[in-house]
């Protein structure tokens, strides 16, 4: 990629990233300003989206974080030689409970953590494993062998092959996961709201249930252009990785 | 330098040995071409100098040093490595890659920088322009090129090559090849060398270890190889035109006869009893002022009762002490003539090859080897 390109890139994403926050400023002012009546009046105010913006921030950024903690370094001992056998094995246990319906998985765990962000983070966790350990693993086994035999043959360790020629070279890939994992999550955190853990979810069950459309509609578009800023942004860290 | 005793390689899910009771002694300062079919061992033979793969039985010595006593990496730091695919890693740069070993070795910066441009020089890419870049703004030659770089940077003893141009187009592989023997008449490093193509074997190797499943067929110098086949896998794999090929290996200062002069002030009938008494056919005619003018014949001197200046031919295009002959057969061809001139430097010659003289070369070298040697 010439520097021409790369900086016109980075100037379309900076204009589109303005435009989804403008958005989501501009609808969040119109509701507020201008209230359907009364009871939304009395529901919405800019602190309580505000708190539901971080709220909903706090969930995905801790589910997101600890997937990437566990995701990452199974993903790279399971392509160490002793353990690649097991590889397809665990993928397809994580496979599994990627199929369960999110709802489900968010009520099953309020069975033994009870209710509140806790249950909706544990949920969101084991949700994002495996698009992150998935990555990982096809990064790191996409590495040409002829790299790694070169490396190997002029006398590099294991570890040093792992930090210094495996991980920068899989880097795009992992990031990729990362960032499907993150935009998915944005999206099922809503879920959040249903065991009390918060988050714009809240906004969702509040419009439902005052009959508001105003509120209803601010809860479902701040995830979902959340969800697409995330998008835009890991885009742009992934494509500065690639080489 | 390197020695093989006895060495087996057997793997688990295969009944037959991989590498079969090897003996093996590859001498300091020479290419070693490792050579044979898909599935030899001949690879498996390279990788176990440098552990990449561990010989079942059998032991291996690099300096007398028995290698299963060195640590793996200790040991493949000290030998360079060079496969096919180039391996460079595609997100560094070309200084980065280089600098591959002797970052391993802990090298001061100063040292590294200096000794990467050292080495870009060596291979003909001008430091300014590749030194930042990265693999993938390479041809496939440069690439390779620096592929030898990364392996020679720490200037170990030992080179690994695994193929290293079969991926190359036959201009570009020729040409690195002969970039390559110029260089190793430089650094004289001992050199085991992979490859499948005979041809390259015979122009690379000092010595070629023929190999088939697993075992050493036939070991010896490219002479004896082409002139005394072991068996018939090994006439096989030279192909038909072994003599042909023979003609890569003689240089022309090996066969080329000396050629006498004379004045061109003496008449042609002196000239004519010079050429009887020294049983020649051409002699050279030089004058004191000009040097060398040009030459006269057997032939064109029976024929004419003139003088010597008349009768003058030019000496032509002419060839090199080194050019081999089936270079010098390719440059008669093109000159229409069974003659040529072999010169050494500018407006001196010194020496005569005839078409005869290569018959005679080659038709010698079928019968025994000790003519060219």
């Amino acid at each position: 990629m010439t520097k021409a390109q790369t900086s016109s890139l980075r100037l379309r994403d900076v204009l589109s990233i303005l435009f989804i926050i403008s958005i989501g400023v501009a609808f969040s002012i119109y509701v507020v300003q201008y209230p359907q009546d009364r009871i939304v009046e009395r529901f919405i105010s800019y602190s309580k989206i505000i708190n539901a913006i971080l709220q909903h921030l706090y969930i995905v950024a801790i589910s997101s974080a600890l997937a990437l903690l566990t995701s990452v370094p199974l993903g790279i001992i399971l392509t160490r030689p002793r353990f690649k056998k097991y590889s397809t094995k665990v993928l397809t246990v994580v496979n599994i409970g990627q199929t369960i319906p999110s709802l489900a998985i968010v009520a099953l765990f309020v069975g033994f953590l009870g209710i509140g962000s806790k249950t909706a983070i544990l949920a969101l966790w084991i949700y994002s494993l495996l698009p992150i350990l998935n990555n990982t693993l096809v990064g790191i086994l996409s590495v040409e062998p002829s790299v790694i035999e070169a490396a190997r043959g002029m006398g590099m360790p294991t570890k040093r092959i792992l930090y210094k020629i495996e991980l920068p070279l899989a880097l795009p890939i992992i990031i990729a996961g990362i960032r499907t994992a993150v935009t998915i999550n944005i999206g099922t955190a809503i879920l959040a709201a249903f065991v009390g853990g918060g988050g714009l979810g809240d906004l969702i069950i509040s419009g439902n249930n005052v009959s508001r459309w105003q509120i209803l509609m601010l809860g479902a578009t701040l995830p979902a252009l959340m969800a697409i800023l995330a998008d835009i942004v890991f885009g742009v860290v992934e494509r500065r990785t690639i080489i | 330098m390197i020695r093989f005793e006895k060495v087996v390689k057997k793997y688990n899910y295969q009944d037959k040995a991989a590498v079969d009771n090897l003996d093996l002694h590859i001498n300091k300062g020479e290419i070693c071409m490792l050579v044979g079919p898909s599935g030899c061992g001949k690879t498996t033979t390279m990788k176990m100098i440098n552990k990449l793969i561990k010989a079942t039985t059998g032991k291996i010595y690099i300096n007398e040093m028995d290698i299963e006593k060195v640590d793996p990496i200790k040991l493949r730091l000290d030998i360079g490595y060079v496969i096919q695919d180039t391996g460079l890693f595609p997100h560094m740069t070309i200084a980065e890659n280089i600098a591959t070993v002797p970052m391993e070795k802990g090298w001061d910066r100063n040292k590294i920088r200096h000794r990467v441009d050292e080495l870009l020089e060596l291979m003909e890419l001008d430091p300014e322009i590749y030194r930042d870049k990265k693999p993938k703004d390479l041809s496939g030659g440069q690439r390779q090129r620096v592929g030898v770089a990364r392996a020679l940077a720490a200037d170990p003893p030992i080179m690994l090559m695994d193929e290293p141009f079969g991926a190359l187009d036959p201009i570009t592989r020729g040409k690195l090849q002969d970039e390559f023997l110029r260089l190793q008449e430089k650094i004289g490093k001992t050199i085991v060398f992979v490859t499948h193509d005979m041809d390259e074997a015979i122009k690379m190797g000092d010595k070629i270890a023929v190999m088939r499943d697993g075992k050493l067929v036939q070991f010896g110098t490219p002479n004896e190889i082409l002139s005394n086949p072991a068996d018939e896998f090994v006439s096989e794999l030279i192909g038909g035109n072994g003599s042909l090929k023979i003609m890569n290996l003689i240089k022309c200062k090996d066969i080329m006869r000396s050629i006498p002069n004379i004045d061109v002030d003496n008449s042609v009938d002196e000239a004519m009893k010079l050429l009887l008494k020294l049983g020649v056919r051409n002699i050279l005619v030089t004058d004191k002022g000009q040097g060398l003018l040009g030459y006269v014949n057997y032939d064109s001197l029976a024929n004419h009762k003139a003088t010597l200046k008349e009768l003058l031919k030019p000496i032509g295009e002419t060839v090199t002490p080194k050019t081999t002959l089936q270079d010098t057969l390719s440059k008669m061809f093109s000159l229409g003539r069974k003659t040529v001139f072999v010169s050494g430097s500018r407006g001196r010659v010194d020496g005569i090859i005839t078409m005869d003289d290569l018959l005679k070369a080659v038709s010698d070298n079928d019968q025994s080897s000790d003519i060219i040697a």
